[in-house]
């Protein structure tokens, strides 16, 4: 079986590290892809430029607060293209706002996880994510591109 | 003393001149005739007062109350007049006029100015206040934004790494340096706290107040059940009479019961813990208490207990930030009411806090935008 791709989308290093390294002491495998704003997570799923090699995701974990395009705008980009539509797109992001979360899930988020503030916390959150999208969820069968 | 005068009649211009001076006034006066007189100069120049015949051939004397209110001024109108039925007088009054003076009645007139200068100044201090209040309340609350979206984040990051570090290197650096990687994470998840309790107390500003007829024997058991494990844990015995309904915001209304009746939990002696409560109506106004057998308050920290952030021990003897009876006071003061607390140390505390017992809540008190 092929090792589950993740894409993340996060400016904050602290926190691609830190869910990198969450990710890396558990049991199973994943691999963290990690870019820094809207507009390269929309160049890495749609494989232009530098990115013409980079695997199709099985998750894209988003951030809302990115520099260039925000994550409502990327989640927007991924839900309206047939090609990208299918992929679980979890929320992943400081802001308690219900008006944040109540827009990310009429934009077709899948799961909508704000950052512990703790490690203990982050830990079970990251960890839960991973063995939900990437173990028990049916997700439909990667195509070739 | 600046005054127009809107009057068409010489003579009565004059007689009314006469009174303001003969009782001490410096007074200056222009005279308008006109609407438009009148619109001109009450814009061009800043009056103490107005006095207006109320009936004038062109138009209505009460017509300048209008212009003042489309103009947005605040300048008291006397309406100087032949004769007034009594019903007109107070359809006047009630449309803005400070008050009515007969025309054979002038002698009357020097103190009806002074006593409309008087209640412009305090108009004018009371706005001066509310404006005041509600600029500082909006700089609070634009300092628990800054608070929760520019000091969580970096905190976050402080912890949650710091906390890495201590489960990555416990034990592998030497006794100090454990020490110290502890202290840093101690001071983080507490300075979370604080913030987190600081846009709690915010956040009751911010709400709008619902106010609704409210079984407040339901909002209790609301808030009993809430704090369940506590009362278990605790071994404490409620007692409560039938609460009455009473106007409030039902959620705003539970979070009182809920930091009084923990409080009385937290703070408990070492007796058998008895939290007792009840309301009477007193007046005009419901008077809510929760008295307790616990350790009680001294008298000189009565007032100081509702201060934002102000605690009496120590976080080993009691945990807690010193936030939960601000929100008490706040909740209670926004619904119009007062709390306070009577107490005799060693022999337990009363919290005691009023509601009124009709719908006169300072509703949008030093609220300001809702979605802001």
């Amino acid at each position: 079986m092929k090792i589950p791709e993740i894409l993340m989308v996060d400016d904050n290093s602290a926190d691609v590290d830190l869910t990198s390294e969450v990710l890396a002491q558990s049991k199973a495998h994943f691999h963290v892809n990690a870019v820094n704003d809207g507009v390269e997570a929309i160049s890495f799923l749609r494989r232009q430029g530098k990115y013409d090699k980079a695997p199709v995701p099985d998750l894209v974990v988003l951030d809302l607060n990115l520099p260039r395009k925000d994550g409502c705008e990327v989640l927007q980009n991924i839900k309206a293209d047939p090609a990208l539509a299918k992929i679980p797109v979890v929320i992943f992001t400081t802001s308690q706002a219900n008006s944040d979360i109540t827009r990310s899930y009429q934009l077709g988020a899948n799961c909508y996880l704000r950052k512990p503030g703790n490690l203990p916390e982050f830990v079970a959150v990251v960890q839960s994510m991973a063995e939900f999208w990437l173990g028990f969820a049916s997700l439909p069968q990667r195509e070739k591109r | 003393m600046r005054v127009l005068l809107v009057e068409d009649e010489p003579a009565d211009v004059e007689l009314a001149l006469r009174a303001l001076r003969q009782a001490g006034f410096e007074a200056s006066a222009d005279i308008a005739q006109t609407r438009e007189e009148f619109t001109n100069l009450v814009r061009k120049n800043s009056y103490d007062v107005i006095l207006a015949d109320y009936k004038l051939p062109n138009w209505n004397g009460m017509e300048s109350l209008d212009v003042l209110r489309a103009e947005g001024l605040d300048c008291p109108v006397i309406l100087l007049t032949g004769a007034l039925g009594e019903l007109t007088a107070v359809e006047c009054i009630k449309q803005g006029a400070s008050d009515y003076v007969l025309k054979d009645q002038l002698a009357r007139l020097p103190e009806s100015v002074r006593r409309a200068i008087r209640e412009k100044k305090l108009r004018e201090d009371h706005r001066r206040s509310l404006d005041e209040l509600a600029r500082s309340n909006r700089d609070l609350e634009q300092f628990a934004y800054v608070a929760s979206h520019d000091l969580q984040e970096p905190l976050r990051m402080v912890a949650t790494y710091t906390q890495l570090l201590a489960e990555r290197y416990q034990g592998r650096l030497d006794e100090n340096a454990d020490k110290y990687i502890h202290y840093a994470v101690d001071g983080a998840l507490r300075m979370q706290k604080l913030v987190q309790d600081l846009l709690a107390f915010s956040r009751v500003g911010r709400q709008g107040l619902d106010l609704q007829s409210t079984d407040s024997d339901a909002v209790l058991q609301l808030a009993l059940t809430n704090l369940q494990a506590a009362i278990q844990e605790s071994g404490a015995v409620i007692e409560h009479i039938q609460l009455p309904v009473v106007i409030a915001d039902s959620s705003q209304l539970a979070q009182v019961f809920q930091n009084l009746i923990g409080n009385a939990i937290k703070f408990r002696g070492s007796e058998p813990l008895r939290i007792r409560v009840s309301a009477e109506a007193k007046g005009k106004e419901w008077v809510f208490s929760v008295g307790d057998n616990g350790i009680g308050i001294a008298a000189e920290h009565a007032d100081s207990v509702f201060v934002l952030f102000r605690r009496l021990h120590t976080r080993t003897e009691y945990p807690g930030n010193g936030i939960g009876l601000s929100i008490c006071k706040k909740i209670v003061e926004r619904h119009g009411g007062r709390i306070w607390v009577e107490s005799e140390p060693g022999h337990g505390s009363t919290f005691r806090f009023t509601l009124p017992l009709e719908r006169n809540a300072r509703e949008g008190y030093g609220h300001t935008n809702e979605n802001s």
